[in-house]
């Protein structure tokens, strides 16, 4: 197997004027090309670990770190953030504090432009990325007088255009509706499918994160208790309820007919497969 | 009310004559007034400075925003000029003009006073058309053009960037506590506003730094621009002669010693007067309506 694009080396991390860590010895590998969902409470360390990897986390947030993030080779505290941008873009959760520009074109191209894209070439990526969100036409807008949802698409465009190896996207849809919401993770797919690009999501919505990604990571006080596909994460469904954290409807479906002995072999955590299921389970039952 | 209002030193968007002169041409007229603001001492030459920064503002449609960014010059003149008169800034012998109650009046410091003002005006009328018609993405752009050094240029793009930021901000947190039954217009209803502006800004400052950064701003390696500022032969014109004239003019200025023509010019005793009570009122109101409004809260 080739060396993972992303590799956390028992990595603890304090912030500043803080005493307990954030993050406690993570050691994680992703693939280059994985589509990864991260899950945790309030708190658990999420975004931390997103900042650790496109280098913010030690070179512009102070604090302690100890053990080794490795991205794409590079040992990221040796790098500037400005540098690691060329390989991992990065969304933050709070969409207006990151718009800039005077117009929605500037914002996108403001990456491009730091990158040295000539001018031609922005000129055709900007209304595409922008397509892409969702936002077309939008070039000359402010973007503060977007919509908060607006503002997410933007922000992720913003990231988007420079076309980076690893995309994070911390909680990109947390103003979207929900068909927002699902353009933007079909969008990721596509991107991760077609571009080979590595996608990180920082997501609450597990019935979204069961059906795009390839593997679900969880956090919980700064520690990885959870590491797998979504089919062996999702399945257990009383463990991740001790951790306070939601199931997809179809596993807790598939969970409660177990408790009256209707249900046995795998858990569905997509609804489809929970429908199909209690189909056959109809049948069998011949109702 | 317009966000316009809380912090009117941002661009205004126009089409005029001035926004679309090349923004280097305008630096050298900037950078011009600065030089020859500080290498004269003749006032009618500052205040001929002065005039025809102002006389631009009509051209360039933006007279009213300017004005109001100007209202900064009211407690700078009023305590500058009532300061001169009491505490001249010349050596003695001063001729002595009136007393009121302890204080003693002198008209000697009057004229390096209005030295002093004429060049701040002149200066703060001429950025300030400047920073109004000019969009920060092609000052930003024409900048790094030259080869200024790279960390003046982050923190002057900075800055800039987030001006409207700022100007958004302070236009929220004044209808907040307008609608929390905060009255009061103009300079009383700004101030308060800016302390909660400023707390957030804080934050708002590191996030989108590591916004910025994590889109690669800052690195060193070639740039381009989205924003094409074009170079036409009229903005050469207007750049050379104004570099040619005030050089010329700070020139003369030097060889002349300054040009202070303060011998043409006499205060009556009577103006002086009068001048420091209407300066002095001015200057001990603004203090007085600030302490008011910041105690009543
Ligand atoms: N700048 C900071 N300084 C000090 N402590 C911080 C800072 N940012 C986060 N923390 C702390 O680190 C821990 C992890 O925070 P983090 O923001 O990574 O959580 P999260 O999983 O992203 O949570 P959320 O779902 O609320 O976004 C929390 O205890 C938080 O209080
Ligand atoms: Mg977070």
């Amino acid at each position: 197997m080739s060396d993972p694009i992303i590799r956390f080396d028992d990595v603890t991390f304090t912030y500043a004027a803080t005493d307990e860590p954030a993050l406690h010895s993570i050691s994680l590998d992703i693939q280059a090309g994985e589509y990864v969902a991260i899950l945790g409470l309030n708190g658990a360390g999420k975004t931390t670990l997103g900042l650790c990897v496109n280098g913010v986390i030690p070179t512009m947030l102070g604090g302690n770190l100890e053990g080794k993030v490795t991205v794409a080779g590079l040992d990221v505290s040796e790098y500037p953030v400005r540098e690691m941008a060329k390989i991992v873009g990065m969304v933050f959760d709070n969409p207006e504090f990151q718009m800039s520009q005077m117009s929605v074109a500037e914002e996108v191209a403001l990456g491009l432009e730091n990158a040295g894209v000539p001018y031609e070439d922005m000129k055709r990526i900007i209304p595409e990325t922008l397509e892409l969100v969702g936002l077309a036409g939008f070039e000359e807008r402010s973007p503060l007088g977007l919509s908060g949802g607006q503002q997410q698409r933007l922000a992720i465009a913003a990231v988007l255009a420079m076309q980076p190896q690893v995309l994070i996207m911390d909680e990109p849809t947390s103003n979207l509706d929900p068909i927002g919401k699902q353009e933007v993770f079909d969008m990721a797919a596509k991107l991760n499918r077609e571009r080979g690009m590595t996608v990180i999501v920082i997501e609450h919505e597990v019935e979204v994160m069961a059906r795009y990604a390839d593997r679900v990571i969880v956090l919980d006080s700064g520690r990885v208790v959870m590491n797998g596909t979504p089919q062996e994460i999702f399945s257990q469904v009383d463990a991740l309820g001790e951790l306070k954290l939601r199931v997809p409807e179809a596993a807790r479906l598939a969970q409660l007919l177990a408790k009256q002995e209707l249900w046995s072999g795998p858990v569905p955590i997509r609804t489809e497969s929970a429908v199909e299921a209690v189909n056959e389970l109809l049948g069998a039952h011949n109702v | 009310m317009s966000m316009q209002m809380a912090l009117p030193i941002a661009m205004i968007p126009g089409n005029s004559v001035i926004h679309r002169i090349n923004p280097l041409a305008k630096i050298v007229w900037v950078v011009g007034y600065i030089a020859l603001a500080f290498s004269t001492q003749n006032v009618f030459l500052l205040y001929g400075m002065a005039l025809f920064a102002f006389l631009l503002a009509p051209i360039a449609g933006v007279t009213k925003p300017l004005l109001k960014g100007a209202l900064i010059l009211v407690p700078v003149a009023s305590s500058l000029l009532a300061i001169q008169i009491i505490a001249p800034a010349v050596e003695k012998p001063w001729t002595h003009v009136a007393d009121i109650g302890v204080l003693q009046l002198y008209g000697d410091g009057l004229y390096y006073g209005f030295v002093l003002l004429g060049r701040v005006v002149s200066c703060l009328l001429m950025a300030l058309i400047m920073v109004m018609t000019t969009h920060p993405s092609d000052l930003f752009t024409s900048l790094s053009k030259l080869k200024i050094p790279y960390a003046f240029n982050f923190m002057l793009a900075m800055t800039l960037q987030l001006i409207p930021v700022f100007q958004r901000e302070v236009g929220i947190i004044m209808s907040a506590q307008k609608s929390r039954g905060m009255k009061g217009r103009g300079f009383a209803a700004v101030l308060p506003s800016f302390v909660p502006v400023f707390v957030g800004a804080i934050e708002r400052v590191q996030q989108l730094s590591i916004s910025l950064e994590s889109r690669g701003f800052g690195s060193n390696g070639f740039k381009t621009s989205y924003r094409q500022v074009k170079v036409r032969p009229s903005d050469w014109v207007i750049g050379i002669i104004g570099a040619l004239l005030l050089a010329t003019l700070v020139t003369v200025s030097i060889m002349r010693g300054l040009w202070s023509v303060s011998s043409l010019v006499v205060f009556p005793h009577i103006f002086v007067f009068w001048l420091f009570i209407v300066a002095a009122g001015t200057f001990a109101a603004i203090i007085l309506a600030t302490l008011i409004y910041a105690f009543k809260k």
